[in-house]
């Protein structure tokens, strides 16, 4: 993993055309199918680890697990923490090119932060770099 | 490595801004666990996402956080601040 200058942002241009993009949702806001297991809020240092969602999912398949917003809207309507219809629709009227094969949703409490950034943040990174086809990332929190 | 273009949505823009995000977007207001709108307001919420994703074709500064305006969204929230000394 390459180390970069804390001064430095890390930044990859954008050169093709939104309208032929795959996209995919990374979030913080603790998002993940509802038969996937829970994230640990029962644990003060946090939950490290992540969930993997494939690209055939819509919001009733999905549910929120933190212990660290008010999440009543996002239970109510997912959206608002992770666009996942907005995505499809912006897909179906050509907007995007379409959606990329794997999201990603992780819960961004934390006091393990070296941890979350050298062990979660590259596994994430990882996951949509191979496999994914993501030409673009729409990162989320709650 | 390339990497692959992000874009954040955040409703917590100074404590974003620490971060560095190569591209972001502040929906003015937004309260925590709305940043992409609230509950059912779909014509919001896809506002906030086209903002969003056409930051990626805009000449955007790394690391500065555009902040936009919805006024459908309602009640304006303060955001969280970064303390300081």
């Amino acid at each position: 993993m390459a180390t970069l200058s804390r001064k430095c942002v890390p930044f990859t241009p954008f050169d093709g055309d939104l309208s032929r993009a795959n996209v995919s949702i990374v979030t913080a806001a603790g998002v993940h199918l509802r038969d996937q297991e829970p994230f640990n809020i029962g644990d003060d240092l946090g939950d490290l680890s992540y969930r993997v969602m494939g690209d055939e999912i819509t919001s009733a398949d999905l549910m929120v697990t933190h212990d660290h917003y008010d999440h009543a809207d996002a239970d109510e309507d997912v959206n608002v923490v992770f666009p996942t219809d907005i995505l499809r629709e912006l897909a179906d009227e050509g907007f995007i090119g379409g959606i990329a094969r794997k999201h990603v949703g992780f819960m961004g409490y934390t006091m393990r932060l070296k941890d979350m950034y050298e062990q979660t943040a590259p596994a994430i990174a990882d996951e949509i770099d191979k496999g994914s086809r993501a030409d673009v990332v729409l990162l989320t929190g709650g | 490595m390339l990497g692959i273009p992000t874009v954040m949505v955040t409703v917590s823009p100074e404590v974003s801004a620490q971060m560095r995000p190569p591209r972001a977007l502040y929906p003015n207001g937004f309260k925590v666990g709305n940043p992409f709108g609230r509950p059912g307001m779909r014509d919001l919420q896809t506002a906030v996402v086209k903002d969003a994703l056409g930051l990626l074709t805009q000449n955007t500064r790394p690391g500065e956080i555009i902040t936009m305006n919805y006024p459908d969204y309602g009640e304006y929230h303060e955001p969280v601040r970064v303390g300081r000394k």
